[in-house]
């Protein structure tokens, strides 16, 4: 069985998740129609095969595996425009940490790209930006304290 | 066959690249190489996942072939996008706090940097047979994106490696905390496993500085 997990997805996020779910899909198709090489049976390394063989194995799971992901998709929705003053999943906070100014953008785990700003929101910095608003001031507190002030929320 | 020779040959010339964010802090003697850290990495993806339902020889092989484009594109930290102090004394302090960019600063440094690392992969694999070259740069791709969550879980294992290896400096030079890989970390890891660990982490080698640090200004 797999893990149920709802999955956070922004519609550009679920239309490449479906698109790559196509082109994967045609992708089984011609390769299982085509010639599989014979298994090499010397004990010389047979690269082309093995990593023919990875490939179908690995097609074959990333299938399964964008199968269980659009089940259990979450659509991000952009909140209506009273309640832009928080930040939401989907949402970009403008903040001020350590003196400088950055902005992170909270998105489900799928998308999440922190070196592009984009961050989770499991991690424990979208987690606690999660439901604040301008002015706030959020503590991440583990051994290290750190202090994000939140400057501005936009939408897109 | 020769390929092969040649190939491993070269991934051997990793064990004598050490990690720039070691060299930028001043550990003089025998900072951890690339091939260090993708050993650990390695270690810790297989022990680490085993609670996890994944791919574990796909987890693995990405484990060992992230790192390999620093042969020819050495090892670039997010402080080599701006101009560092020109005393090296300074260095170490720069990791008081992670660096921050703009939105489109941070997009043309991942461009630079992919594109440099790409070209280096594409160096690095070009004698191999056609099948083996193609899986080691199509691994990196997805290491690159995150697409699966083989990718996804040692991208953010790749953060702890790096985390624990900072503490162990620090604990061992008794200097600094090396605040810049924890701040990192917690805007970059979110599965609850591993944010655990990382805390388990911190408990060990975590250690208040003797002075208070200042910022400095580039």
């Amino acid at each position: 069985m797999m893990q149920r997990k709802r999955f956070y997805l922004t519609s550009k996020g679920l239309k490449d998740i479906k698109k790559e779910y196509e082109v994967l899909k045609n992708l089984r198709l011609v390769k299982t129609k085509g010639e599989v090489p014979k298994i090499w049976e010397s004990e010389d390394l047979n690269p082309e095969y093995l990593s023919f063989q990875e490939d179908l194995n690995f097609l074959e799971t990333r299938i399964i595996e964008l199968e269980n992901i659009l089940k259990n998709i979450e659509l991000i929705k952009t909140p209506s425009k009273k309640k832009r003053d928080v930040i939401e999943l989907g949402g970009t906070a403008v903040v001020e940490v350590e003196g400088d100014k950055d902005e992170f953008t909270i998105v489900g785990t799928l998308e999440a790209k922190p070196s592009l700003g984009k961050i989770s929101n499991e991690s424990p910095v979208g987690m606690a930006l999660l439901g604040h608003k301008v002015g706030d001031e959020v503590v991440v507190s583990s051994p290290i304290k750190t202090i994000y002030k939140i400057r501005k929320i936009k939408y897109n | 066959m020769k390929e092969l020779v040649d190939f491993f040959h070269e991934v051997g010339k990793l064990r004598r690249i050490p990690r720039r964010g070691w060299v930028l802090i001043g550990v003089k003697k025998d900072p951890a190489s690339i091939t260090d850290h993708s050993f650990r990495l390695a270690i810790m993806t297989w022990i680490l996942g085993k609670k996890k339902r994944l791919n574990f020889e796909r987890a693995v092989k990405i484990a060992l072939i992230h790192d390999l484009c620093e042969l020819y594109a050495g090892d670039i930290t997010p402080y080599d996008y701006e101009s560092l102090p020109k005393n090296k004394k300074e260095w170490p302090k720069l990791f008081d706090s992670w660096p921050r960019f703009t939105k489109s600063k941070k997009l043309k440094n991942f461009l630079k940097k992919h594109k440099k690392e790409k070209t280096a992969l594409t160096k690095v694999t070009s004698g191999l047979p056609l099948e083996l070259k193609k899986e080691i740069l199509n691994l990196w791709y997805d290491y690159e994106k995150g697409s699966t969550k083989e990718a996804r879980f040692v991208r953010q294992v790749n953060r702890l490696e790096t985390l624990l290896q900072a503490f162990e400096y620090s604990k061992e030079t008794k200097k600094r905390p090396f605040h810049s890989w924890w701040v990192g970390t917690e805007e970059q890891i979110d599965d609850p496993f591993l944010i655990k660990f990382m805390e388990k982490i911190t408990e060990k080698f975590y250690h208040r500085p003797r002075k208070k640090t200042k910022k400095i200004r580039k």
